[in-house]
């Protein structure tokens, strides 16, 4: 199954419009974005997608909360996870990557690559979990 | 009445009379048969043994007569000695010499007397006498009679005398045979002439022997026992003795005893005979057993050279001092030492001690003297330092101990000892003045490691003692009167997250001698508190006791500071990215041309703008990388690589880069490295190459050529990245590992370095244990290299 839904969560508005454009008009996705944690929570009903690109450091609820909070409905269970954060610390990386990320990208990012990138991080999670659900 | 004249030699006659021993002493038959006998033959009343005392006539023998003795002057024997004839006198009554003779008008009424002079050894020492009352006249018959009587008698006299001498003599062989025994003395007799040999008992037991065992006895008896070395001695006594040069062979030899042993002997022997040609004969001696004397002797006289060497050995002076009432002072005894001491000889002040006392340092005089009368006074031990001149007249410390005796003449007696301790003297001296010195250290020491809240230990490994001083105490949050340091005290202080730490620390220490850890200590309060240790193993050689020295700093405050840093660069990163990443989202995304068209003045614009966005970005990445490699936060994930993939990897990622400036990229090796492996983080490595392509594209002219090389060098690879720029200026070369350094300020702006590239990389490579290098030749461009060593 391809990438082809992808919810953008980021409190840093220039930031929502490059991934936009990138995701959008550069490779085709379809993106829903949103503002903060609580934003995405509240999308949860209408939207459904394949991944999910999650800013680290954000006022209120940040990243990590706000994974544990869309890890309890159920739709959002299985789905990917995709942290990016400004931070490039080893061991930040880390924690994120032990709350259940798949992957971690660092700002600042390539906005020309970033669906390529998104969309090999996607297979790759794919292909695990179905050697992992075939197994 | 005539009285006898006493004859000219009459003390020489006295004497004979005396030696004869006969004077008052009781009747002896030989006598008394004698007188007897010529009374019947010669029909006289009276017969008389008459000796011729001084003052008087005693008769020894007498017939016919009671009275034992009557006065000189009216004896008629006193005449009869004056000649050697018989006297005679027929009638006294007749004779005007002895008319009125008590003698001749009272009892015994003398008419007739006949006296013959006894004569011994020449000297007339009485008489042999007859008497009769009635006047009378010898005929010659019976003169020779008489005469033949006298004869008789003088023989008594001479054979008693000799009886008497050997009956003496007897007496006096048993007293010498009784003392001889007594004394234990062997005897010997020697007959120079024949060898004849005869030796009594005790000379055999001697030297362990019963007589009979010796038999036969002759000289070589003697000349096998003693001890050859002793032989010449004997003989020279010998020859002395003979020539009459000393009055006895006397000599102290040693003979072999029958258990094998030598025994000391004194003999001593005298030659009692002579032959007719005057050669010795005979020749009489004893032995006396001598070896505990002897051997007492020996080991008295070798203790008193043993004692004296060992006074002249000494490097003070053995002395006895003594100071008498009147003031007098002398050294009796003083070993040769006294000269090193005191500059005088012991003669010197054997009599006078003043000489001595003339040395003794002026200010040191009255304590000296005080303690000398002290000592006199309570007989106690005398014990100073003192200061003398030396010969050079330099000052040199002296440390005297003596003994006080008191003796019968009032003074007293000191023994004692006096070394010379100048040097001792001027080490306490020292000693002491750097113990000053070392209190002060000391002080400041506590006071500054009180300041820098360092305190410092000391560990035997050996021993396993362990000492802190106050400040750890007072770091670790303990009283320090409650505990005592040890290591399980350390160990339980430890905060349970960093136990791992510290003991790899401990372990890495035992190898490099060096212990450095920077870890979490809770105080018995629950505080937690950081602190830095720092140890150091003194180099083993000078450390038989394995000591370890170390200092424990509480860092608590500037890991609070450190914290704060750290969350600042964090923040900061953050900060500053999130604006970074929207700035350079917009221009990529810009200059892809995809979303619009732009004009091309837009465009370079944009594609400035980019630029040096991303210059902007490698800033902050070097910048934080720096903070953490300083930090020690740094994490490598070093594993084995090949190397080939990662040149060409480096290569791969920089061709963009190069076609922009036009430049050609190239990989060249020495030789075939498919099968090294190195062992590092690959990112890293990576991240250094990178940063050595892009200097050396950036610095080189367009249309030039970057070589990356790969040489294998022994144990090494070298990594090498060769450009064909101007070079390195002289003035850069000294400092360009260093941070924020580029060969000049107009070369950032134009090259878009950060200055921090290099000094990264010299970092990230000495964490991979490699090195780092370049060569510069002006005009032949720049070579950069890396290091690393080899998987085998």
């Amino acid at each position: 199954m391809p990438l082809e839904k992808i919810l953008h969560i980021e409190d840093d508005e220039s930031i929502r419009v490059i991934v936009d454009m990138a995701l959008v008009d550069i490779s085709g996705y379809t993106l829903v974005s949103c503002a903060s944690g609580q934003d995405a929570i509240n999308q949860v009903e209408q939207y459904t997608p394949n991944l999910i690109l999650l800013d680290a450091m954000m006022p209120g609820m940040d990243g990590l909360q706000t994974l544990i909070e869309l890890r309890k409905k159920s739709s959002y269970q299985q789905i990917p996870v995709v942290f990016m954060t400004a931070r490039i610390q080893q061991s930040e990386q880390q924690e994120y990557l032990d709350a259940g990320a798949v992957a971690v990208i660092e700002k600042p990012f390539d906005p020309m690559s970033l669906g390529n990138q998104l969309a090999t991080i996607y297979q790759t999670f794919i292909t695990a979990a179905d050697n992992h659900s075939s197994e | 009445m005539q009285k006898p004249v006493k004859p000219k030699t009459e003390q020489q006659r006295l004497s004979a009379l005396f030696n004869t021993g006969l004077l008052d002493t009781e009747p002896e038959p030989r006598f008394d048969r004698l007188t007897h006998l010529a009374q019947l033959c010669l029909g006289t009343e009276i017969v008389l043994v008459s000796l011729i005392d001084s003052d008087r006539q005693w008769f020894k023998s007498r017939q016919g007569l009671d009275a034992c003795e009557t006065h000189r002057d009216i004896s008629f024997c006193g005449h009869t000695i004056l000649g050697d004839e018989i006297f005679e006198i027929p009638d006294a009554v007749v004779d005007n010499r002895f008319t009125d003779n008590p003698l001749v008008l009272d009892a015994p009424f003398i008419r007739f007397y006949a006296g013959v002079p006894l004569s011994i050894n020449g000297a007339n020492i009485g008489t042999l006498c007859f008497i009769d009352s009635k006047p009378r006249q010898f005929t010659d018959k019976e003169r020779q009679i008489a005469e033949q009587f006298a004869k008789s008698i003088e023989q008594e006299i001479v054979d008693r005398l000799q009886e008497q001498a050997h009956s003496e003599l007897l007496e006096s062989d048993k007293m010498y045979r009784l003392v001889l025994e007594g004394t234990q003395i062997g005897t010997w007799q020697w007959n120079v002439q024949t060898g004849e040999t005869v030796l009594n008992e005790r000379w055999a037991e001697i030297i362990g022997y019963q007589l009979e065992e010796l038999t036969p006895i002759s000289l070589d008896t003697w000349l096998t026992k003693v001890h050859p070395d002793d032989l010449t001695l004997s003989e020279q006594s010998l020859q002395d003795h003979f020539s009459g040069s000393t009055t006895f062979y006397d000599i102290e030899c040693r003979m072999k005893h029958k258990h094998g042993h030598y025994v000391w002997v004194r003999a001593r022997g005298k030659v009692v005979s002579y032959s007719k040609d005057g050669k010795p004969l005979m020749i009489c001696g004893t032995h006396a057993d001598i070896t505990t004397q002897k051997v007492n002797e020996l080991a008295l006289k070798q203790s008193r050279d043993q004692l004296y060497k060992l006074t002249q050995e000494l490097p003070g002076v053995v002395y006895q001092f003594q100071s008498w009432p009147d003031g007098r002072s002398a050294f009796p005894f003083a070993s040769s030492g006294i000269e090193a001491i005191y500059g005088v000889t012991p003669e010197e002040v054997r009599l006078d001690a003043s000489t001595a006392f003339n040395r003794i340092y002026l200010e040191d005089l009255e304590a000296i003297a005080h303690s000398i009368e002290l000592s006199s006074q309570n007989l106690s031990v005398w014990e100073l330092e003192y200061r003398v001149h030396s010969n050079d007249n330099a000052l040199k410390w002296l440390s005297g101990s003596a003994t006080p005796e008191r003796m019968p003449d009032g003074s007293t007696l000191w023994h004692g000892y006096i070394q010379d301790i100048t040097q001792t003297k001027e080490h306490y001296l020292k000693l002491e003045e750097l113990n000053i010195q070392l209190g002060i250290a000391q002080q400041s020491l506590d006071l500054a490691s009180e300041q820098a809240q360092i305190g410092y230990w000391q560990a035997s490994l050996k021993q396993g003692t362990l000492w802190w001083s106050p400040i750890i105490y007072q770091i670790f949050g303990l009283n320090e009167q409650d505990f005592s340091p040890s290591v399980s005290l350390f160990k339980r202080a430890i905060h349970p997250d960093d136990v791992a730490k510290v003991e790899k620390s401990e372990d890495q220490a035992r190898v490099t001698g060096i212990h450095n850890v920077v870890h979490r200590i809770i105080r018995p309060n629950g505080e937690v508190r950081w602190v830095h240790e720092l140890g150091q193993l003194v180099s083993e050689d000078k450390n038989p006791e394995l000591i370890m020295i170390g200092s424990v700093q509480d860092i608590t405050d500037r890991m609070k500071l450190q914290k704060i840093k750290d969350d600042f660069i964090s923040t900061v990163s953050h900060e500053l990215r999130t604006p970074l990443t929207s700035i350079f989202g917009s221009l990529t995304l810009l200059q892809s041309g995809k979303l619009a068209a732009l004009p091309e003045k837009a465009q370079k614009l944009i594609d400035i703008a980019s630029s040096n966005c991303q210059q902007l970005s490698r800033l902050i990445n070097d910048l934080l990388d720096i903070e953490k490699l300083a930090a020690g936060k740094m994490s490598f994930e070093m594993k084995p690589s090949h190397i080939m993939p990662l040149l060409q990897r480096a290569l791969k990622d920089h061709q963009p880069y190069a076609d922009l400036h036009h430049i050609s990229l190239t990989l060249q090796v020495n030789q075939p490295m498919d099968e090294l492996l190195l062992f590092v983080d690959e990112h890293r490595l990576l991240q250094i190459l990178t940063n050595f392509l892009s200097n050396a594209v950036k610095f080189s002219p367009q249309g030039e050529s970057v070589t990356l090389s790969a040489t294998l060098m022994d144990e090494q690879i070298e990594i090498a990245v060769q450009d064909q720029g101007s070079g390195i200026p002289d003035d850069f070369k000294g400092k360009i590992f260093e941070r924020f350094s580029q060969a000049d300020a107009s070369s950032s702006k134009a090259k878009g370095g950060t200055g921090l590239g290099l000094a990264l990389c010299k970092e990230l490579i000495q964490a991979m244990n490699g090195s780092i290098g370049y060569q510069s030749e002006p005009g032949s461009g720049a070579r950069f290299y890396v290091r690393l060593p080899i998987m085998k």
